[in-house]
């Protein structure tokens, strides 16, 4: 378990994050510039916060009050730079053996044989950097981080330096060589959200040097709690409430001169309502929630079409799947939104 | 004919530009390593005082040099009392003129030299448990010993052929401050063109090879360094 709340000041930056996290990955998402990849500096010791503590396994790394604040080389973090990192000056044994400098000879060379053995590259322990593909690259990282039998995993944007070709495969090569050579606690650093979907299942959402959600990944994408959140998860359809009003079993929110029943609570503050397209449903009869649209714009792409449609009182945007835009075209005209996905953001 | 000719300033000069060298080395490197890691109001301003001297004429450096370190000058009168050297008019004059001229180009080739490895290799050389030291020779050296060794010939290169800071501090004495530049100069004023020849020669061969050493080193540089030879570490 890993526990982080630390602070650190600069002229034009504040960074202040708490979390915990257990075994497993956990990724770290956020846009650029919000602090990622500063936390995980702090975590291997490179940075030093003014105030905070950071633990793992009731092992302290920092604690400003207690004027703890343990070497770099003390804390035995595993950590897979970005682009890797490698030296360009060593062959790859000598990258990956790099960790183990004061360890008795034997012991080094069996210890690289075997991650060699491990990460599939024995037959290239001899080459320089260089001469690796982007994939075995990623491996001799990754051997190199490990060889020191780390507590923790850092992973700071692994996969942004990959050909967008071979971005999959090593993808799952990744996840496959971390599932079986490590157990620890692993933290992702990505900007991207594809990437963070198919390799994790907790996220903690970065955004202007704070944590604003973290938690399972299926429960941040269907409840993002403020608009910066839901718009780095997609979401388009984001409408200000200018009131609410509790009624049987839910709530109805006043959006522009239209009326939305929401199966929810009444929250203590509401700045926005929001529905992912996934949500929205082409209908024929009339219910709660449904309104009458215009198309305004269709852009097809490979294998959706994006549509805005305009209602009286708001404008939509649905994704539909090519083969099902043609068909319903002619006798669904209105568009309905279910009240159990409709929620209340923050702004 | 051959026996007339005085090659002492070709060997004075060669020792000056060598002493400079080293001076520049042993002060330079570390000025350009601190440059590279910092970007404050400290460091800008030791970056323009580093960089003064190739911009000043050189009779400006002689001049503050004669200021700071003549005879009558806090640090000349103490150099003179405590360790009884004088540094104006004589070889050590010399050393230091040419070294003030042209330790600027060790302190901006070296500094980007250092300045181009990626801060993550030093980062994950800490994390990987090494000293700051051990970082230093394993990883920053290895890496950027082709940029430093190429200021250092051009270092030699420029303390070779300086004119003006040594003919300002060291003067034109022969046999004693009389370097090959000046010397040159001396030869054409009285007519001896066939020494001022020889000289020049001299002169133009040795910065023609330094300058094509520097060229070799970096071309290699360029390369990259997936083919040399493993290094300890």
């Amino acid at each position: 378990m890993l526990h982080v709340n630390i602070k650190k000041t600069f002229p034009h930056f504040l960074l202040d994050v708490s979390f915990t996290v257990e075994k497993g990955i956990t990724a770290i998402l956020g846009p650029s510039g919000s602090g990622k990849s500063l936390t995980l500096q702090c975590l291997a010791g490179l940075e030093t916060p003014d105030e905070g503590i950071i633990t793992l396994n009731d092992r302290p790394f920092f604690d400003a009050g207690q004027g703890v604040n343990i070497k770099p080389r003390e804390r035995k973090i595993g950590y897979m730079f970005q682009n890797y990192a490698l030296f360009p000056h060593l062959t790859v044994k000598q990258n990956i053996a790099f960790g183990l400098k004061g360890k008795p000879k034997a012991e080094v060379e069996e210890k690289v044989e075997k991650m060699l053995k491990n990460m599939e590259l024995e037959r290239y322990g001899d080459r320089y950097p260089a001469e690796l593909s982007g994939g075995q690259q990623q491996r001799v990282a990754l051997a190199r981080a490990l060889i020191i039998e780390p507590d923790v995993l850092l992973l700071d944007e692994p996969l942004s330096a990959v050909d967008p070709s071979m971005k999959e495969t090593l993808e799952q090569q990744l996840l496959t060589f971390i599932d079986k050579h490590f157990s620890g606690v692993v933290l992702l650093v990505t900007h991207n959200l594809e990437e963070a979907d198919r390799l994790c299942d907790r996220w903690i959402i970065y955004h202007n040097g704070s944590v604003i959600q973290l938690g399972a990944k299926e429960e941040i994408l269907a409840r993002p709690v403020n608009v910066p959140v839901a718009r780095m998860l997609g979401y388009k359809n984001i409408f200000p409430v200018a009131n609410i009003r509790p009624v049987d079993q839910g709530v109805i929110a006043v959006v522009g001169d239209s009326e939305l029943f929401m199966k929810a609570t009444s929250p203590s503050s509401f700045d926005f309502v929001a529905i992912h397209y996934d949500h929205l449903m082409f209908v024929e009869n009339e219910c709660v929630n449904t309104f009458d649209y215009d198309i305004v714009q269709t852009k097809t792409r490979m294998n959706v079409v994006e549509a805005i449609l305009e209602t009286k009182h708001f404008q939509l945007q649905v994704k539909v799947p090519r083969k099902e835009w043609s068909s319903f075209g002619q006798t669904k005209k209105k568009i309905h939104l279910p009240p159990e996905h409709l929620f209340f953001l923050e702004k | 004919m051959v026996e007339s000719l005085d090659l002492f300033p070709l060997f004075l000069s060669l020792k000056v530009a060598t002493a400079a060298t080293v001076l520049a080395a042993l002060i330079g490197i570390p000025i350009a390593y601190y440059l590279s890691r910092s970007h404050g109001k400290v460091a800008d301003f030791i970056d323009a005082l580093t960089t003064l001297p190739v911009i000043l004429p050189p009779t400006v450096l002689g001049y503050y040099l004669l200021v700071l370190l003549g005879r009558k000058s806090i640090i000349g009168e103490f150099l003179e009392k405590t360790f009884g050297i004088t540094i104006v008019f004589t070889p050590f004059g010399a050393v230091l003129a040419a070294f003030v001229v042209a330790v600027p180009f060790l302190i901006k080739s070296a500094r980007a030299a250092f300045a181009s490895i990626d801060p993550n290799l030093i980062r994950a050389a800490k994390v990987l448990g090494r000293s700051d030291i051990n970082i230093f020779f394993v990883v920053i050296f290895p890496l950027s010993w082709r940029g430093v060794a190429s200021g250092i010939m051009l270092v030699f290169a420029r303390a070779l052929g300086d004119f003006g800071a040594t003919l300002m501090v060291a003067g034109n004495i022969p046999n004693e401050t009389l370097t090959m530049p000046v010397a040159i100069y001396d030869a054409l004023l009285a007519g001896n063109h066939r020494l001022a020849n020889v000289l020049v020669i001299i002169m133009t061969s040795v910065s023609v090879l330094l300058l094509y050493m520097m060229r070799r080193i970096e071309k290699r540089m360029v390369r990259g360094d997936g083919a040399h030879a493993a290094r300890k570490h």
